[in-house]
């Protein structure tokens, strides 16, 4: 044998339990006593949607722990990997509905994935609850075994963008958003229509890849018009690179954003240049309301930065709770469907949650504005 | 407009030292290093691990970085590279187990850092602006440029000048002929992964300097761009894929500005396109492209 | 053992569709020709195959497929006759450009919803569709095989020049497989797009065509079997990782990637013929002297 082909083996041993050695030191997620209910939680865990999906993995598991604190049905959760792709989404569900008989399922982290997914827990009525998808359709209209949890952009912008314009009083706009994303597209057609009902006047339009690290093009052209605010659907990666490139380009207008925007991470990664940056999101990080402060108590105990996608997992199993209890403690899986159907201004870190009459999500939005580092709410 | 040919330097700067690696490679072996932008990735993360948590200043964290850059192009020749050698079909299972050692790395900075994306502490390298004319360019945006070009004009040095360079040439022409000779070809081509991978790295670090935004999956999008380049430059031509990295920084920013960002992929695909149906030797390639 | 079964449905049709995908790219590799434009074939099989039956849902299925599997055939032609004068890896860049292309038109196509593509397909495919393509597919390669024009294909793999001398029409017999691949990988696209209800363009792009080569080159393509073993192999493992991750008690992560990598590593290092190989090297092995 020659000498490298003695040398590649060994080496590739050496990598391989190098990270072996760092998965085992991971926890399994919770296992219940005995009784209660089975929940199949499909997350993208790697893949490009993997920032998520670890925050919401956070989310849920220490909602588990807090549920199971409380008494009353123990929950537990089986976690799996898409791995963000459809393909994967689709055997993970089919395993949970038939392999691990779960009560319900709770995910996935991408709205192509659930399209992808969801139709096979309706088929075979196991209830899906939804904790990150926001596209406007293709989810909830499915079926009645579809719940979500996730405030859909349009339940959010519009409220935000009035709310911002009494308070910026702006005219014009130039826009940016990813187009090859589900989230940040459905949320540029919901920020397209807001503005056009506001009457804002919209000087250009520029869109993005979410690969792309580089917006000085975009920004150059967008700035360039001299709009009142920029207007930004991003996710929170990109928002940080957007917002930061756009401080170094020399603008220092308002820039007004979505959802996507909600997350420490923007701020920790955008520094400075968060100052100032108003967000319509559906998760006001700074209520004091018991519930939230719980999360963030919680979440803070685990070692991970609450954000947007673990309050919305948070909240998604604390719902499911709610519906086993609200059927008289039962957990089959018609029995958490009816009890979906029963929750009413629970109290969440969302704040009172209720469902809609088409099973998607109702709460109060907030706007938020960064001030010192940290998001804050606009009165 | 001055501001966008600005713009388009300095993103032209970051492909262009990324290519060079990629089309030294090729140029030597023939075979397309998938795993090139795993290593600018990985580079950019020990960087980031000096400066954030070792607490090094920039100055030293770089050269550490394109250093570390070099050392895993070595490990990466000897464990997928260098078991192909001699087999006829080594064009594709090289594609294939660099992109499995791609697969690999991405796994292992994954494990290692997390998903997220991070970027370089405040204050990493000092914030001034520079006005140029009506533009305006951050002293760090002239700062990697002027340290891509550094680099890139030492490489050519190295190439043209040292005995080591004349070697990697020699086996880039003929490894049969360059062994005849007395060069030591499983050096040279050890030393030309070196190179080429110092250089991937170095472009990560500058990218996550430049765009505040390190994560294992941020090698994906320069990926594609980074072929697109070294067709327009001419495979294996170190100052084609210089100047390929150029234009394309440039033909981008000027797509964005003139047709819409939405076009700004599209045009680098059909740039390459066209290249390869009308001139697929690009600009300076010596490589035979055709059959006929 | 019904419920094993039903787990596992999924996993048989992908198994069957990345069997598709991988004789697809294996059709121009045998050939000697690496094309990578199959995702984007694939992707004009899908939207085409969606767009009828959303739009015209009375229109047979086999239509459907037919008509997916002809779209991406016909761009095949004019697309083949610039590109397929360019050697070895240009050949395999060019078409990486043109499957980044495709993508990208329905990533900014209105029509189709841009990103978020097309929803609500109702579920067309069952498993025996998969089988039955992709056993016509595999018949269909098998007896090119033997054939005269297997045996062109064969000169023309080992040296196009030559086969050229001695007659072979190689520009059509390249563009010929070219079309045969795209055809092939639109049916695998109508397929999927029928089986998981959904298109969007994120499914077709730079990583997709990878994965078919791989699929493709670790089954081995010395026999025409050998991309449909590689697709079932690689296909399974990654569920075959979750379990045995599941039952080592390891947290699901960035492991199974890795261990993906790993083994596609030392397949392609240690077995260069492929999967189908292994039964000889065995053979090869137990007749060597003690």
């Amino acid at each position: 044998m020659s000498v490298a082909r003695r040398w590649s083996l060994p080496l590739l041993l050496l990598l391989v339990s190098a990270a072996c050695k760092k998965e085992e030191a991971q926890p399994v997620a919770a296992s219940p006593a005995g009784g209660g209910a089975v929940i199949g939680a499909a997350l993208s865990l790697t893949g490009p949607a993997a920032v998520y999906g670890a925050q919401q993995r956070a989310g849920i598991q220490a909602a588990v722990e807090e549920v199971n604190a409380r008494g009353g049905a123990k929950l537990s959760v089986i976690v799996e990997d898409d791995a963000s792709t459809k393909e994967q989404g689709i055997t993970v569900f089919q395993k949970f509905i038939n392999r691990d008989k779960v009560s319900a399922i709770i995910g996935p982290t991408l709205s192509n994935t659930a399209s992808a997914a969801d139709p096979l827990a309706q088929a075979a009525q196991v209830p899906v609850l939804a904790i990150s998808n926001t596209a406007a359709t293709g989810i909830t209209d499915i079926g009645n075994y579809i719940w979500r949890d996730s405030l859909m952009e349009a339940q959010v912008i519009p409220g935000a963008f009035k709310k911002a314009q009494e308070k910026l009083h702006f005219k014009t706009a130039g826009v940016l958003y990813g187009n090859d994303d589900v989230f940040t597209k459905a949320g540029y057609d919901v920020m397209q229509k807001a503005l056009q009902d506001l009457g804002v006047k919209v000087l250009g339009t520029q869109t993005f890849a979410k690969p792309d690290r580089d917006y000085n093009a975009q920004l150059t052209e967008l700035t360039a018009a001299k709009p009142d605010v920029l207007v930004v659907s991003a996710l929170a990666d990109n928002a940080a690179a957007i917002v930061s490139q756009a401080r170094q380009r020399g603008w220092t207008g308002p820039i007004l954003g979505g959802n996507g925007f909600n997350s420490p991470a923007f701020i920790k990664n955008a520094g400075a240049a968060a100052e100032g940056v108003m967000v319509g999101t559906s998760w006001n990080s700074s209520s004091q309301e018991p519930a939230n402060q719980k999360f963030l108590a919680n979440l803070k105990k685990a070692g991970v930065n609450p954000d947007q996608f673990s309050a919305q997992a948070y909240t998604g199993v604390l719902i499911l709770a709610e519906a086993i209890q609200q059927s008289g403690g039962k957990t089959g899986r018609a029995d958490i469907e009816a009890g979906l159907g029963k929750v009413k201004d629970l109290d969440t870190p969302l704040g009172k949650f209720s469902f809609t009459p088409s099973r998607d999500a109702q709460h109060e939005p907030s706007v938020q504005q960064v001030k010192d580092g940290k998001f804050q709410i606009v009165q | 407009m001055g501001q966008q040919v600005l713009n388009g330097i300095f993103l032209g700067s970051i492909y262009a030292l990324f290519a060079v690696g990629y089309t030294l490679v090729f140029g030597v072996l023939d075979i397309l290093n998938l795993a090139h932008q795993a290593v600018f990735m990985l580079a950019a993360f020990v960087a980031l691990a000096l400066v954030a948590d070792a607490h090094l200043p920039l100055w030293v964290a770089l050269p550490a970085a394109v250093l570390a850059g070099g050392l895993i192009g070595i490990v990466l020749e000897r464990i997928a590279f260098r078991p192909l050698r001699g087999r006829s079909d080594s064009n594709i299972s090289g594609l294939i187990s660099s992109l499995a050692m791609a697969t690999v790395f991405e796994a292992i900075a994954l494990e290692i850092f997390g998903p997220d994306t991070s970027r370089f502490p405040q204050g990493t390298f000092p914030d001034r602006v520079v006005r140029l004319g009506g533009a305006t360019a951050s002293l760090l945006q002239l700062c990697i440029v002027g340290i891509s070009v550094l680099l890139m004009a030492l490489l050519t040095l190295l190439l043209g000048r040292t005995r080591l360079g004349r070697q990697i040439r020699a086996v880039a022409e003929s490894p049969r002929a360059a062994r005849i000779l007395g060069v030591n070809v499983d050096r040279a081509i050890a030393f030309a992964f070196f190179l080429s991978s110092a250089l991937g790295g170095a472009a990560g670090v500058l990218f996550g300097l430049a765009f505040n935004s390190i994560s294992p999956d941020v090698g994906r999008g320069v990926e594609l761009k980074g072929l697109a380049v070294i067709i327009l430059g001419g495979m294996g031509s170190v100052p084609g894929a210089v100047m390929a990295g150029f234009a394309l920084g440039l033909v981008e920013v000027f797509t964005v500005a003139r047709l819409g960002s939405s076009f700004r992929d599209v045009v680098s695909f059909a740039v390459l396109f066209l290249v390869l149906i009308a001139r697929p030797r690009g600009l300076f390639g010596r490589a035979a492209a055709r059959e006929a | 053992m019904a419920d094993l079964f039903l787990a596992y449905q999924s996993l048989f049709a992908f198994v069957g569709i990345n069997a598709l995908l991988a004789l697809s790219v294996y059709a121009t590799l045998c050939c000697g020709q690496l094309s990578l434009a199959n995702a984007g074939f694939m992707a004009l099989g899908a939207y085409t195959g969606a767009l009828i039956t959303l739009r015209a849902p009375s229109v047979p299925f086999l239509f459907v497929l037919a008509a997916a599997a002809l779209v991406p055939a016909l761009v095949a032609v004019p697309l083949g006759l610039p590109v397929l004068r360019l050697r070895g890896v240009f050949l395999a860049i060019a078409t990486v450009g043109f499957g980044e292309v495709v993508r990208l038109f329905f990533v900014n196509w209105q029509f189709t919803n841009g990103a978020m593509g097309l929803v609500a397909i109702p579920q067309r495919t069952q498993l025996w569709t998969i089988a039955l393509a992709l056993a016509v597919a595999l018949f269909a390669l098998g007896r090119l095989h033997g054939s005269r024009t297997g045996y062109a294909l064969e000169a023309i793999r080992e040296d196009e020049t030559a086969a050229r001398t001695m007659g072979i029409y190689t520009t059509g017999h390249k563009l010929a497989m070219l079309a045969a691949g795209a055809a092939l990988a639109g049916l695998a696209g109508g397929l999927e797009a029928h089986f998981t209800f959904m298109v969007a363009p994120n499914g077709y792009g730079f990583g997709r065509v990878v994965e078919m080569l791989v699929q493709a080159v670790v089954g081995g393509t010395a026999a025409f079997y050998g991309p449909a073993v590689g697709a079932a192999f690689l296909t399974v493992l990654p569920e075959a990782l979750r379990e045995a991750g599941a039952r080592l008690g390891l947290a699901p992560g960035p492991f199974r990637l890795l261990l993906n990598g790993a083994i596609l590593l030392a397949v392609i290092l240690y077995l260069p013929n492929g999967l189908v190989s292994l039964p000889a090297t065995f053979r090869r092995r137990a007749r060597r002297p003690a």
